[in-house]
């Protein structure tokens, strides 16, 4: 009996099918869901893998399908019906009360009361939310105010939370995309003890590499349709990828040879909030890769240069001409752009459209008097749009309903809009899927073989080390080593960055 | 079959999908002739609306500017202070002998300095316009309590007249006209200019608009130079329609003018509205106050209307915003 409890299928969610305004979502997916076990969702932005979940959750309701929970027939109308059957969900933007404390996120809703005035219980609470953090294996203070932790200490009070009432199924979206690689070890740890206590997972990825570490079985979605499902165990990562992408993938990481100019820009003994006296030079041509983990440094370095985090001593030099930057504008006006971290929050304006978003950075040159000449307009989007491949429906089309992947060549459509020369990505390929990856891959190379020069931040190692001509470590504000990248390696670049 | 024939109904449905702006001057159609009709022969006649009109137009050219103000996500409530202030300051001015048209740029040089000290306050120092603009509604009222003593003070000024009671060609109230230029003009800055733009990506996302080279603070600093110049303006009609400038003029206006741009659809947190929808909102309100008062309505019950119908408007505007992503 006990094999049959362990293969016992908890979840089971068969012909699923969810139609919106102009595009079948999911088109008859069914997956199930073993006891204790984690499946891998994999799948590319639009697969349809946000939808299937939140459809689970109660979020949207099914147009047609059947969802079944250990055998019986479940109609989810609404979250509180999801939540009753132990359905968990964490997204990938955290849902974290930030002026709140550890243990009162963990309780929200429904913390412990005292009779008979039903007074919150503070000591109860504490102690309730160490026993569960501890269950988790991690040590955080439950008094601690929410908005003081980082990102993957949220995420885990997340889990936390989740685990507060009994939890069946846990379900985790894209939960690595911001974290940085020990973040995710430990991240993997807490996912195998909960394994072990007999949560069933849902792991949506498209991280491939975490997908063979974490998985057991793992279904492929692919334009709402369900590919097939797979033993992690006999999968090839060449096949998933297929899968994934509907077509063979040879290169994740496609390198041509550029050739490499002169210097444009140099970098003396720049000192700024966060960063304490780093040089560097970029040449015409060449992609800078900066390594660093969390707090490093690296965003508040780019900043700097930028014009958003203010210079306090310290040269820098674009071809050879001292300038100064002190604000985005003039930054873009000595030809320097950035595609920053966040581009929901600093990239984007997402309730404007395509072209309103293309010519941001670039409004007064949309015509010769004050007002904007639509022709122009259209006509410089347009340009970008074919050139980048971006993918909408038209060019009014708000960024908010674009893909991750599209959303990013837009804001670096802003920056060639502005003739950027010098252009700064601050994680490109954050929350984009493989075949958009590629393609921004590839786009960074046109960019260089056009002239222009690139400084990349990235936290994933095969991205950099692939990429990137040239990477330069930072850590605690400095350099703490440089390699050509056929000198790089993965060991080389995480030991300097934890100096 | 089943899903193609579900998708084309969905796409014609967007298709059909009338915008907030059309379906408010809808609205306004309909009111205008329902009350046309229940109000005979008094709501549709010379008499009735050239007063109204007029009495609109000051709260139509500050509800315009404002629009703007309130699109790039900040908001002034000191505009009714402002107009108190330069009633008070007109009917002083002209009181001890000023000629007229040296008395309308110092009034509207006041609505400059008063819209830069906002301006100042909110994107140099970074106190929420909420809070700042409040605080000087207080002041600008308070000054012209000082500079009139409290008292209400002739003002009676050919120049000052004309602002309010003139006609052109002998027949279209001046006001009218200033009314209908700062449409024009607002509406084309709004939806065609590259200022506009400005306003509508600050709105929208300021720190993704700073971080493209859009200068915000300067682009808000100068929206709050023109919103109290215009509201300056609004002042002077209002002094020359009641030949008197006294404190309390304005008062209550903010209220009104701020309900108008929200019943138009302007969003509080910035990025959406238009300019025609703040006309419509403003002409929705005047006419319904208008209405209600010749029918003879105690004004307590007008209020009550005019509180109810602010609410109503902008529920259905949630309704529709939450069905949209439901939908979705």
């Amino acid at each position: 009996m006990a094999l049959d409890n362990i293969n016992r299928v908890v979840l089971k969610m068969e012909n699923i099918i969810k139609v919106f305004p102009g595009v079948v979502a999911l088109d008859k997916v069914s997956i199930d869901l073993k006891k204790g076990e984690v499946l891998g969702i994999l799948g590319e932005n639009g697969a349809g893998k946000s939808t299937l979940i939140k459809i689970l959750a109660g979020n949207y309701i099914k147009d047609s399908g059947s969802i079944y929970i250990d055998g019986q027939l479940f109609d989810i109308k609404g979250p509180s019906e999801a939540m009753a059957a132990g359905i968990r969900v964490i997204y990938q933007e955290l849902n974290t009360l930030n002026n709140l404390t550890v243990a009162e996120n963990i309780f929200i809703g429904e913390q412990i009361v005292k009779t008979p005035f039903k007074i919150i219980d503070w000591k109860a609470m504490q102690k309730k939310a160490i026993d569960l953090l501890n269950i988790l294996n991690v040590k955080l203070d439950p008094s601690a105010i929410m908005g003081d932790l980082t990102v993957s200490e949220k995420q885990i009070v997340e889990i936390a939370k989740a685990l507060s009432k009994e939890a069946k199924i846990l379900v985790m979206d894209e939960p690595t995309a911001a974290l940085s690689e020990e973040e995710i070890q430990s991240l993997f740890k807490i996912i195998k003890t909960l394994k072990s206590k007999g949560v069933s997972i849902i792991y949506i990825s498209h991280r491939l590499k975490e997908i063979f570490e974490i998985t057991d079985r793992v279904t492929v979605l692919r334009d709402g349709k369900k590919v097939g499902t797979l033993n992690t165990k006999e999968a090839e990562p060449n096949k998933l990828v297929e899968m994934m992408v509907g077509r063979d993938i040879k290169d994740m990481y496609p390198k041509r040879v550029i050739p490499i100019g002169e210097n444009v820009l140099e970098v003396k003994n720049l000192k700024a909030d966060g960063v304490n006296g780093v040089s560097f030079y970029l040449r015409k041509g060449e992609i800078l890769g900066i390594f660093g983990l969390l707090g490093s440094g690296r965003t508040s370095l780019v900043n700097a240069l930028f014009g958003a985090n203010k210079i306090i001593s310290g040269e820098i030099l674009i071809n050879n001409k001292k300038v100064k930057i002190k604000t985005p504008s003039s930054a873009r006006d000595v030809r320097v752009g950035l595609v920053p971290l966040d581009r929901k929050v600093e990239g984007l304006a997402l309730i404007m459209g395509v072209k309103e978003n293309i010519t941001l950075s670039n409004i007064s040159d949309l015509g010769k008097s004050f007002l904007i000449s639509k022709t122009i307009e259209r006509n410089r989007a347009q340009k970008w749009v074919s050139e980048l491949g971006i993918k909408t429906p038209s060019l009014e089309q708000e960024v908010n309903s674009l893909s991750g992947g599209n959303q990013q060549k837009v804001v670096l459509a802003k920056w060639l809009e502005s003739g950027s020369q010098i252009i700064i990505l601050n994680e490109p390929t954050r929350g984009i899927d493989v075949g958009a990856k590629i393609e921004i891959y590839k786009l960074m190379q046109d960019l260089c073989e056009r002239g222009s020069s690139i400084i990349m931040i990235s936290s994933e190692l095969p991205e950099i080390l692939s990429i990137a001509d040239r990477i330069i470590v930072m850590s605690k504000g400095r350099f703490t080593g440089e390699y050509l990248r056929e000198n790089a390696s993965e060991e080389k670049l995480l030991h300097d960055a934890c100096i | 079959m089943a899903e193609s024939g579900s998708i084309n109904d969905l796409k014609k449905k967007k298709e059909f999908k009338l915008n907030n702006t059309v379906v408010l001057f809808i609205v306004l159609i309909i009111l205008f002739a329902v009350f046309s009709y229940v109000g005979k022969p008094f709501f549709f006649s010379k008499l009735n609306l050239i007063p109204m009109l007029n009495n609109l137009s000051f709260i139509g050219i500050v509800a315009a500017v404002l629009t703007m103000v309130m699109v790039s996500g900040e908001i002034d409530f000191s505009v009714g202070g402002n107009i108190g202030l330069t009633a008070c300051l007109t009917a002083f001015l002209i009181d001890k002998g000023m000629p007229g048209w040296l008395v309308v740029i110092l009034a509207l040089f006041s609505g400059l300095v008063m819209g830069a000290f906002n301006g100042m306050i909110v994107t140099v120092i970074g106190v929420n316009s909420i809070i700042a603009t409040i605080g000087t509604m207080f002041i600008w009222r308070g000054i012209g309590y000082t500079l009139t003593n409290g008292e209400s003070i002739l003002a009676i000024n050919p120049v000052i007249d004309y602002i309010g009671r003139g006609f052109i060609f002998k027949v279209i109230p001046f006001p009218i006209i200033l009314l209908v230029i700062t449409f024009i003009i607002t509406y084309l800055v709004m939806n065609h200019s590259k200022w506009g733009r400005k306003i509508y990506a600050i709105g929208s996302n300021p720190i993704a608009s700073f971080l493209s080279g859009i200068n915000v603070k300067k682009v808000k600093f100068i929206n709050f130079l023109i919103c109290g110049v215009t509201a300056s303006l609004g002042g002077l009609i209002l002094t020359s329609l009641t030949a008197v400038g006294m404190p309390q003029h304005g008062q209550g206006l903010e209220l009104v003018i701020v309900s108008s741009i929200i019943l138009g659809g302007t969003a509080l947190g910035g990025g959406r509205g238009q300019i025609l929808g703040t006309l419509a909102g403003v002409l929705i309100l005047s006419i319904l106050y208008n209405f209600l008062t010749i029918m003879n309505i105690y004004y307590f019950y007008i209020q009550i209307v005019q509180g109810a119908v602010l609410i109503l408007v902008v529920s259905t505007y949630e309704i529709r915003q939450s069905l949209a992503k439901r939908r979705i």
